[in-house]
């Protein structure tokens, strides 16, 4: 909200900081300035009001109370001079519901005259953002501003009664000149036969003040927060006064400003002010809070002089460790929030850093962190790059579906990492050569971390299914197999349980998705040491024709069938003719008990070539 | 036959020589086979027995030293055929990178682990009741407009717009004492600029015990940024407000670069936003079942993209998930 230093000024008797100084104390101990500006002859400071602040310090009367308090500049007591007296007028009001609409406070003020505000009324208008109007509406906006309340002024002679009740599906034209329906949820003024204003949010045009206006009807109330906030977002509808009475204002604060605005309406229009008529059954009383002074050092960490100081400083009633929380402090309703205040008028910045006496616990990190980070490092080195996609996907790619949806590009959440993957990998393909990225992210439905990995070339299956196997090995796994699952995918299991898939997933893409959290129970840092065997190994080659349809795993698990002293089996080459294709392997002999004949090897390999022509495999010779 | 002559020129010669070849022609001229100094050796035949004696022992000693000039200058003869350009640019050896949020966030949790917090993760869809209400955003408050949402189809969840909810998941399961940070993605609904995404990184912090109090999370704090930026960290805190701490604080950093004068790093402030922190309001506690009169500590919640951004003086967000190459190799 903008406050003008003007009239910031006007509460205090002793000259302010002037408004940089004052922004940067008001920062330390309450708000953040968002700017200071210089408005003719004032300074307006934008200051960032919280919410749970909103019932005091929407207004300079607040804020300058907590100048007051951090300053220790004395707050000028506001005395209100006002001749009430029996004007002859009167007016019914009627509240239905009490729970609504806790409080309706109202004065009748005769012969005003409308006319111009006088020139500090309307710079300060103007300072904090409002337009000036005249001289009657520009009160109300003003003692909104001074004291927080929002103020409604009525043209008196155009309502013959105030009942505050719910609507019946009536029109209302607001003061903005836009109508709105009302339906049977939204609370309203009305006389005797229409609704004349939305309760708490907008006056209605009818009903307003005019240049023919001589007698008007001042408005003070309170409504239940949540109703206007429900109000409000029906309507669409924000207001000064809606975002005021929506943050839950204090009913005691009615009088006081119906009695400001009387006050200043015979100052800038003359007239009569009438009695004050009241509607206020249930009256709010302020809280009491028994302070501990133990709980403020030790959850501070600091020893403050003279808390309770502080708080009288702040409009609290003090006697003994009794506190009266005034009720324009709602925020304030147990021993912390009392800490909270002594707290930062004290200073938070004046706070010396102690670093904790606590136990020592080991600090074991999550184990899937610990394996994600160690799958990045394997990644990293085989020359992949690390992508932090968006989690959302477009309308036609169909994630799971949001309430809210951002916007046609971010519809949805994703269900796998591929889809943007692949994008971005396509995206990055004009101007780069060699893409390989990969990612390692939640995917939605069941939530759940996935890693994948992405190469853009021909042929790539290969290089990625050996990118997998390092990943694998690299966590301790070495028992994967590949499934096919249709022409240049497989499905990754190991053990028997599916993890991903693999495969070209677009011309010249070729990618895999891992559920990270099935690996992560797979992995394993263990690793036991194989003796290194004191014997010589001894190689031989085989090569052989097959059919165009044969898998090299089948033939090579033929192989390995033959005898425990084959230790390995590489596959060197395959080459592809029209009906069929050769494969060429190195097959490495080794005992760990004994140097091997030549005899010996001679015979298994014998028996590997019968094996593989049973089968009917041409052994090349 | 002047050695002393010949002694000065070669002396002055070799110390004015400067390349190999130079200095093997000087080397030639005094010690050479027709060299000066040689010739004063070989004419001593001609001298009788006491001349020969003393200069001839001057002669050697002068050759001596004049070898020993000569070697001491190291001269090393150069050869085309050797010839080895090292400047020849580097052959490239392909290697991926990791994302700079990846990196930013291991060096975030190496930290807090050496200052004794776990690291644990949350998930990125919520429940209503843990992203608001156990942190004490009570339902239809003006409270909740401070965290723009997400919410899936049909209101059965939402996505988790902070990482506190880890907070009270975390208190459910584990009795204090603890110390714990949570980093992970999180989710604002709102427009994106320069400096706002959709998703962005959070890391939250929480340590709990019967006696943690706001001086110790200063101090916490300070370390932990005195370790991230390796330069004497300044913190001040400031009033804030977070329905799930009371007090609450807005921490700020003092400008590493201008030391709080002002400049364009922060915006002529001379401090920086860093994020939020308070002590955890007794509420928190009471949703996670843990005693509030007994247990009492700090949470804080920082933007990890900010911090990245700050690191390596990247000017927009959403670099950061655009997933170009281009940007990605630079880390």
């Amino acid at each position: 909200m903008k406050f003008s230093y003007n009239f910031l000024q006007s509460f205090f008797d002793k000259k302010l900081p002037n408004p940089n100084k004052l922004g940067d104390l008001l920062t330390l101990h309450i708000f953040e300035i968002e700017t200071i500006n210089k408005v003719k002859n004032d300074y307006v400071l934008d200051i960032d009001i919280t919410p749970n602040r909103a019932a005091d310090c929407l207004s300079h009367y607040g804020i300058a109370r907590e100048i007051s308090a951090i300053t220790g500049l004395n707050l000028k007591e506001i005395k209100l001079k006002i001749k009430e007296q029996d004007i002859g007028k009167s007016i019914n009001i009627e509240v239905k519901d009490p729970s609504e609409c806790p409080r309706y406070t109202s004065r009748i003020i005769m012969d005003v005259k409308v006319g111009e505000s006088p020139k500090y009324i309307k710079d300060r208008l103007i300072s904090c953002g409002l337009e000036p109007i005249n001289n009657i509406v520009d009160a109300a906006n003003y003692v909104m501003l001074e004291m927080g309340q929002p103020m409604h002024v009525f043209d008196f002679d155009k309502v013959d009664q105030i009942i505050v009740r719910k609507a019946n599906g009536e029109v209302i034209e607001g003061l903005d000149d836009k109508k709105y329906e009302l339906d049977s949820t939204i609370l309203v003024i009305a006389d005797s036969e229409k609704p004349i204003a939305i309760a708490g949010i907008k006056g209605g045009k009818d009903t307003g003040v005019s240049k023919g206006t001589t007698t008007v009807l001042l408005e003070a109330a309170n409504f239940n927060p949540l109703s206007i906030r429900k109000t409000s977002r029906k309507l669409n509808l924000k207001t000064d006064a809606s975002f005021r009475y929506e943050h839950g204002y204090d009913p005691n604060l009615t009088e006081i400003s119906v009695n400001r605005l009387a006050e200043l309406i015979v100052e800038v229009a003359g007239g009569k002010v009438s009695k004050l008529i009241d509607k206020y059954p249930k009256k709010r009383t302020p809280l009491k809070i028994k302070f501990d002074e133990k709980q403020l050092e030790k959850l501070l960490g600091v020893k403050i002089k003279k808390p309770l100081d502080i708080l009288k400083s702040l409009g609290m009633k003090v006697e003994g460790n009794m506190i009266t929380v005034p009720t324009s402090r709602p925020d304030i309703t147990s021993n912390v929030d009392l800490i909270e205040e002594i707290g930062r008028i004290y200073g938070y910045f004046n706070l010396e850093s102690k670093l904790p006496m606590t136990y020592l616990q080991p600090t074991i990190r999550d184990e899937k962190l610990v394996w994600a980070s160690k799958v990045k490092d394997i990644l990293k080195l085989a020359g992949f790059t690390e992508t932090y996609n968006y989690s959302f996907v477009t309308k036609d790619e169909k994630g799971v579906g949001l309430e809210n949806s951002f916007s046609e590009d971010m519809y949805g959440l994703r269900k796998s990492l591929l889809t943007n993957l692949i994008k971005v990998a396509e995206k990055n393909s004009k101007y780069a050569k060699d893409i390989c990225l990969f990612e390692i992210g939640k995917v939605f439905g069941k939530e759940k971390l996935m890693l994948s990995a992405i190469i853009v070339g021909k042929d790539k299956f290969f290089e990625l299914k050996g990118v997998i196997d390092l990943i694998l090995k690299g966590i301790g796994i070495t028992d994967n197999i590949y499934i096919d699952k249709g022409y240049k995918q497989a499905e990754i299991k190991i053990g028997g349980l599916s993890i991903g898939i693999v495969g070209e997933m677009k011309k010249n893409i070729y990618a895999f998705e891992i559920d990270f959290e099935k690996l992560v129970k797979l992995a394993s840092d263990e690793n036991e040491y194989l003796p290194i065997s004191k014997y010589p190994a001894a190689i031989r080659d085989l090569s052989i024709l097959v059919s165009l349809d044969t898998r090299v795993s089948d033939v090579m698990n033929e192989i390995y069938e033959h005898s425990k002293l084959i230790i390995d089996v590489d596959l060197f080459d395959i080459f592809e003719k029209e009906d069929e294709k050769s494969f060429a392997f190195h097959i490495k002999y080794q005992s760990n008990s004994k140097t091997l004949e030549s005899s010996e090897i001679d015979l298994i390999q014998k028996n590997i070539i019968n094996g593989l022509e049973s089968q009917g495999f041409i052994v090349r010779k | 036959m002047d050695l002393k002559d010949i002694k000065n020129r070669a002396e002055n010669e070799i110390s004015l020589a400067q390349d190999f070849n130079q200095l093997k022609e000087i080397e030639k001229k005094y010690l050479g086979k027709k060299g000066e100094l040689t010739q004063v050796l070989r004419s001593l035949k001609d001298l009788s027995v006491d001349e020969k004696k003393n200069i001839g022992k001057e002669s050697n000693i002068l050759k001596n030293v004049l070898q020993e000039l000569v070697n001491n200058k190291n001269f090393k003869e150069e050869s085309k055929k050797d010839f080895f350009d090292v400047t020849i640019p580097s052959q490239k050896i392909k290697i991926g990178h990791l994302h700079p949020l990846t990196l930013v966030r291991r060096e975030i949790e190496d930290i807090f682990e050496r200052l004794g917090f776990k690291v644990v993760e949350g998930t990125e869809v919520e429940t209503e009741y843990y992203n608001f209400d156990a942190l004490n955003i009570p339902k239809d408050h003006p409270a909740r407009d401070m965290w723009d949402t997400f919410w899936l189809k049909g209101k059965k969840g939402l996505l988790r717009t902070h990482t506190s909810p880890a907070q009270v998941h975390y208190m459910e399961k584990n009795s204090p004492p603890l110390s714990i940070i949570v980093p992970g993605r999180v989710f604002r609904y709102e427009a994106t600029d320069a400096s706002h995404e959709v998703n962005f990184y959070q890391v939250e912090g929480l340590m709990v015990d019967e006696n943690i109090n706001a001086a110790n999370f200063k101090a916490i704090i300070e370390k932990f940024f005195e370790m991230f930026f390796n330069t004497p960290a300044k913190i001040r805190l400031r009033p804030s407000f977070f329905p799930f701490t009371e007090p609450s604080f807005e921490v700020d950093l003092q400008c590493f670069i201008c030391k709080g004068k002002g400049c364009s790093t922060c915006s002529k402030r001379g401090w920086l936003e860093m994020g939020g922190a308070g002590m955890v309001h007794p509420n928190v506690f009471k949703y996670a079942k843990l005693d509030h009169k007994k247990w009492q500590g700090f949470a804080f919640g920082f933007g990890l993209d900010r911090l990245a951004m700050m690191k390596y003086k990247i000017d927009d967000i959403r670099l950061l998930y655009s997933s170009d190459i281009r940007f990605l190799e630079q880390f």
